[in-house]
């Protein structure tokens, strides 16, 4: 490998890389503002001055930006030399004419590049006699704090927003000493990843607005690795504590997932475990009491119920969580599933399933390097950071196909976007599947409207296929799973699943087990409920279901870190902690297992959904109480990853799917209703996150959407009302006609899905309001 | 001597398509497509024809680096973006004569072999823009340009791009990006705007001026060119003189024509009884030369060895009545003003010297403040991004060096020695 030498030490670099991003990688500090590993080099801070020694020793050095000179082999380069130092100190004295040196009331205070590099680099007296330019701040939304006055212009924040992210609502304006980094006009940032400005801005402009509210000093924060816990991707994060409460949440650096980045809701989220309504006591019977008074009364009615107990775990639950859960119920005679809905529990195995029977997902930066991709539903709801993934993607010129059902943002980026109702994406799905074959097979298909498609992802040196779990159904994702097989060795497939855990629980009961205990739970079969960081009262489709059948039940035991719909109702109410509070595995997307730590304790006693299954495991006098050995039995060939590692891949294989479709799947029972629904999704759109006010305050005003071409047949006109009624209630909304959405569909937002008692795809009826 | 590029210019009825093809405008069109474009080149070489923008490095070699295996589609851009003060040549060409600059285009591009041209036009004269938009359709009617232009098989497509209105839309690649229409800030030089240009593809950019040269030289030959500059220049130049002069305007002289001819004999020298303080030679951005340099050819090679550059060849010339630190200042403010705002040296550079200048101009300077201005200047003019800050440093640095005494009595009196409030007369 071919070497540099910075100031006698010998430094390795890649080609193409110039010194200051070889230095970098090596731990070699070199000052810099404007340069960021994501973001590449720019030359306009001026801070990265090096000297070059040159070849002859008749010729000066040169002076240069370590950012913009390539790395040459036996390249000689100072960082110390006093011409480079003499060019920092005046860099940041003009840096500092206008900065406000505000510093001890600031919120980036001691964790501030600009902060370390004045001291690093910096004379240490102001010479500048005159005024200071001051600018007026906007209001960019709940999440963020915009103080332009400590701006030092490093176009980082417009570099990550609209180059890297693709926003279009921040942007640089003005120019000279007044170069302005804001939004045309006040309002909230547009961007579900603009909390990343708050880590990329070097210094102050960008502070997060949630933290601001309950701050803390940087150094005063407890922090600890940690794993996101409001999707499948596991992004790596390094939440902060201070005298028991949680404060922020910032990303940490995972070289092949999330990199440097955060989506907002994993940024945001973390409100939840803050939320006035938090359940910090156990209950029984709707009145407080004590840990072991509440354990009693569980081992009680268990011991009662002996054989007639099942027990849901949740995809939002960890790997522990979840185990145990199943290891109990093993040991007294009950059913386990991960899923409230046997829909979603079906179309999370078949994919887990396909995953461990194909090359296996790829990871964030593997999408990024693809050519090609298919996506299926809203990723940008489901799994942001994918979204950004493919944003890199496009960046590179990859041809990117959708097919949705409601608007996402990510169509924007792509080359087609069809929309599909959601009772015919197996169709569309199995259409393209048979025009690739035909390709393939040398068959004309030009005259197919989709033909355009096949070749895009036939030509593709790496195409991927890509779908969100909870908008599909077992078939869905079994044909797109064929998809990639028709297309070869190269196609990689991948879906975004449905909790941070999702992968993980599918791998602990068969499919199947979900419908079976919501039977059992009618027929009187089942006598005691075990729900352990699931909500099956709020799910869309089953909600009214389980509502219903839980009255037969003696006794729901519910663990939770929210006081969700289901938790309210529950007999028994163990309060667990929340995932900054706990310690964890989750097994991502990929089926990468990665283990979190506790970063904080809270003064009341909060153990987590495994401690107290294990607890309990040990007041029934089970013969399995141990939460590690019992992950051992479950997974033997496994060991969990340290916390603040890459994870490792979680040795189970589900048996391969069977190739017919699975019967009476809802989604594809015919029903000649003109209309169906369609989940709109938005990325702050998530349980946990629910609780999470800042975030929620955000959210979409709730609204039916309607295809316009539709909407005209049926003589709906835009902001006129209808009546939607589903299984379980009716609601009166506001239509807004839209393009992106599917003709045939009422858009509309998960509350609403869950009160009509509706789930994505059901029929649905309609009628206008005068 | 007879002008050449200025002789039909009419700022109130500029000649239409027909009576310039009277006076012999687009006759150097069949002649360009007679050869081949690498002969073209050559010749435009051999003519020594320098860029007339400011750099005045050689337009022949400038064409002949880009190479002729250039991948397509190529761009020509004409930069009109005359922001320069003291500078207004290419707004006497653009309102004079538009169809001089379509004809220069339109050669230049053939040898060049570009079939797309941007003529970038400084957001102030947009008057001028939009009637060299009707003389640019008055040509495509008339088959000059567009698809074969007069049957020689070569394509070329004009299209005028007005400015926003910035002097750093000027600078080459900051002038690609805001036809990208992006924010106008300078690129990197490397990889070079001739391979990596508009769009990523290869791009050369002229000044006009050195554009409507072109017809010329492929008429009249390299030789013939060489021969109408004077003291080792080569062909005519526009000269602008402005400030204390009598007779302020555009000349059109041979390259190379001394600087005291210029400011004494054709722009009638100084006022009654003034004596001349120091002159510009071309533009604000540019060091100041001095009474003892007015035998000084007016070229690029002798003003540069005087330690100025001939830039855009805009004499901005002081007499003693006026005081040369506030002068100073008030391009100073000029500069501070026009920075794009990428780089710090000189975003913030500039309004810091533009701030203890003013200290100093207002008789509140501190005594270590030239020292200041000198140790600010140094790294302002080597660490910025582009040739902006340089520039914009030079008259100061030269300012200082020339007009010591001047800063001198400043910091030392406490008030401006041209002051009459405090001096009740003005004095040097």
């Amino acid at each position: 490998m071919s070497t540099i030498l910075i100031d006698g030490r010998t430094i390795a670099f890649k080609p193409g890389d110039n010194i200051l991003r070889a230095a970098l990688e090596a731990d070699v500090e070199i000052p810099h503002f404007c340069y960021h590993a994501a973001l590449d080099s720019l030359g306009a801070c001026r801070l990265c001055a090096v000297e070059i020694k040159p070849k002859n020793s008749n010729e000066a050095p040169r002076l240069t930006m370590a950012c913009l000179e390539p790395a040459k082999e036996g390249l000689e380069v100072s960082v110390s030399a006093a011409a480079a130092q003499q060019v920092r100190r005046h860099v940041i004295e003009l840096l500092m004419i206008n900065h406000p040196h505000d510093c001890p009331i600031c919120d980036e205070g001691g964790e501030c590049h600009l902060q370390e590099m004045t001291v690093t680099c910096g004379p240490p007296y102001r010479r500048y006699r005159g005024r200071k330019r001051t600018f007026t701040n906007q209001d960019l939304g709940p999440l963020i704090h915009h103080e332009m006055n400590r701006c030092i212009t490093c176009y980082r924040c417009t570099r990550f927003y609209q180059d890297y992210a693709l926003g279009n609502d921040l942007g640089a304006m003005r120019l000279r000493n007044e170069v302005y980094f804001g939004r045309f006009q006040d309002g909230p940032l547009e961007s579900p990843f603009a909390g990343n400005l708050v880590e990329i801005c070097p210094t102050g402009v960008f502070t997060d607005a949630l933290f601001r509210q309950r701050f803390a000093r940087a150094w005063d924060l407890n922090t600890a690795p940690s794993i996101c816990p409001h999707c499948s991707v596991g992004c790596n994060t390094l939440p902060g504590a201070r005298d028991g409460t949680l404060r922020r949440v910032r990303s940490r650096t995972h070289p092949e997932l999330n990199r440097w980045f955060i989506c907002d809701r994993g940024r945001y989220g973390h409100q939840y475990s803050e939320h006035c309504a938090r359940l910090l006591s156990p209950r029984v019977s709707g009145e407080n009491t004590s840990y072991h008074k509440a354990l009693n009364a569980a081992t009680t009615r268990i011991k009662a119920t002996q054989n007639c107990i099942g027990g849901i775990g949740s995809a939002r639950e960890d790997l522990e969580g979840n185990t145990m859960l199943q290891a109990l119920l093993n040991e007294v005679g009950g059913v386990f599933t991960a899923f409230n809905d046997p829909a979603l529990e079906a179309a999370t195995i078949a994919a887990v399933s396909w995953l461990q029977n194909s090359a296996g997902a790829p990871s964030l930066i593997e999408m990024e390097q693809i050519d090609a991709a298919l996506i299926i539903g809203d990723l940008t709801a489901h799994a942001p950071m994918i979204d950004l993934a493919l944003r890199q993607a496009y960046r590179k010129g990859a041809e990117l196909t959708l097919f949705h059902s409601s608007p996402t943002p990510l169509a924007q980026f792509t080359t087609s976007a069809i929309t599909v109702p959601p009772r015919e994406m197996y169709a569309k799905l199995s259409h393209l599947c048979t025009l690739i074959n035909a390709l393939l097979a040398g068959r004309d298909i030009s005259d197919d409207p989709m033909a355009v498609i096949a070749k895009s992802l036939i030509k593709a040196r790496q195409p991927l296929l890509i779908g969100t779990i909870e908008t599909l159904t077992a078939t869905d994702a079994s044909v797109l799973a064929k998809l990639a097989i028709t297309l070869g060795p190269n196609a990689r497939l991948t879906y975004a699943l449905s909790g941070p855990n999702a992968y993980g629980s599918a791998l602990l009961a068969p499919e199947g087990n979900a419908m079976q205990i919501l039977e059992s739970v009618e027929t009187g079969k089942i006598k005691t409920l075990i729900v352990a960081g699931n909500d099956p009262f709020s799910d869309p489709r089953f909600g009214l279901r389980w509502r219903a059948a839980c009255r037969n039940l003696n006794t729901l035991i519910v663990l939770d870190c929210i006081l969700t719909a289901t938790a309210e109702a529950a007999d028994i109410l163990f309060p667990v902690a929340a995932w900054t509070e706990r310690g964890g595995t989750f097994v991502n997307y990929e089926g990468r297992a990665q283990s979190f730590l506790p970063v904080f304790h809270r003064p009341e006693y909060l153990p987590s959904a495994a401690d107290v299954i294990a607890d309990l495991a040990k007041y029934l006098e089970c013969s399995r109480q141990d939460v590690l050995s019992v992950l051992q039995d479950t997974f033997p060939d496994f060991q969990v990853p340290a916390p603040g590692t890459l994870g490792s891949p979680i040795p189970v294989s589900l048996p391969p799917i069977s190739d017919s479709p699975s019967a009476g799947s809802p989604l594809l029972s015919s029903n000649n209703s003109t209309w169906q629904t369609a989940l709109m999704s938005w990325y702050g759109d998530e349980t946990l996150a629910s609780f999470a006010p800042g975030l929620t305050s955000l959210a979409p005003a709730t609204i039916a959407m309607i295809e316009q071409a539709t909407a005209t047949a049926t003589g709906i006109v835009d902001g006129s009302k209808i009546r939607l009624r589903g299984s379980a209630d009716s609601v009166v909304l506001p239509v807004q006609l839209n393009q992106n959405i599917a003709a045939g569909t009422v858009g509309i937002g998960r509350n609403v899905l869950v009160r009509l008692g509706l789930g994505h795809g059901d029929p649905i009826e309609l009628e206008k309001v005068l | 001597m007879e002008t050449l590029l200025t002789r039909h210019l009419d700022a109130t009825t500029p000649l239409n398509l027909a009576a310039y093809q009277a006076i012999g405008g687009y006759c150097s069109l069949s002649a360009a497509f007679d050869l081949k474009p690498e002969k073209i080149i050559e010749t435009v070489e051999a003519a020594d024809l320098r860029g007339r923008g400011g750099a005045g490095f050689s337009c022949g070699l400038k064409w002949r680096l880009r190479g002729a295996d250039a991948p397509s589609p190529r761009y020509l851009i004409c930069n009109l973006d005359e922001s320069e003060p003291g500078t207004f040549k290419d707004r006497y060409l653009l309102y004079g004569g538009p169809h001089q600059i379509i004809e220069a285009v339109i050669v230049s591009a053939y040898a060049l072999q570009a079939e797309r041209a941007f003529i970038f036009v400084r957001g102030e004269y947009a008057k001028g823009g939009h009637s060299l938009n009707q003389a640019i359709q008055e040509a495509e009617t008339a088959g000059l340009l567009g698809s074969s232009i007069c049957g020689s098989g070569f394509n070329l497509q004009i299209e005028v791009h007005l400015s926003g209105g910035r002097y750093i839309c000027g600078e080459e690649t900051a002038q690609i990006n805001a036809i990208e229409g992006k924010r106008p800030n300078p690129r990197p030089k490397i990889p070079r705007p001739s391979t990596h240009g508009l769009w990523g593809q290869p791009t050369t950019t002229n000044n006009v001026e050195t554009l409507v040269n072109i017809p010329h030289i492929l008429l009249n030959g390299a030789d013939w060119f060489r021969s109408l500059g004077v003291n080792g220049g080569c062909g005519p130049k526009l000269f602008c003189v402005s400030g204390k002069v009598r007779h302020s305007g555009l000349f059109e002289l041979p390259c190379g024509t001394p600087a005291g001819e210029l400011i004494f004999e054709h722009a009638g020298g100084l006022d009654e009884g003034r004596t001349l303080l120091g002159f510009l030679p071309g533009g604000a951005s540019t060091a100041f030369l001095l009474p003892e340099h007015l035998d000084l050819p007016m070229d690029f090679d002798p003003v540069a060895k005087a330690g100025s550059r001939l830039g855009t060849g805009s004499l901005i010339v002081l007499d003693n009545s006026t005081c040369p630190v506030e002068f100073t200042l008030n391009l100073m403010r000029f500069f501070a003003r026009e920075s794009c705002g990428f780089c710090t040296p000189c975003r913030d550079g500039l309004p810091y010297l533009a701030q203890i200048l003013t200290a100093i101009a207002s008789g509140e300077g501190h005594a270590d403040d030239l020292a200041l201005l000198d140790e600010l200047c140094a790294t302002v003019a080597s660490q910025s991004f582009c040739a902006f800050a340089p520039g914009a440093v030079m008259p100061l640095i030269s300012s200082i060096q020339c007009f010591h005494t001047h800063y001198e009595q400043h910091v030392t009196n406490g008030h401006c020695p041209f002051d009459t409030t405090t001096q009740g007369e003005r004095q040097p």
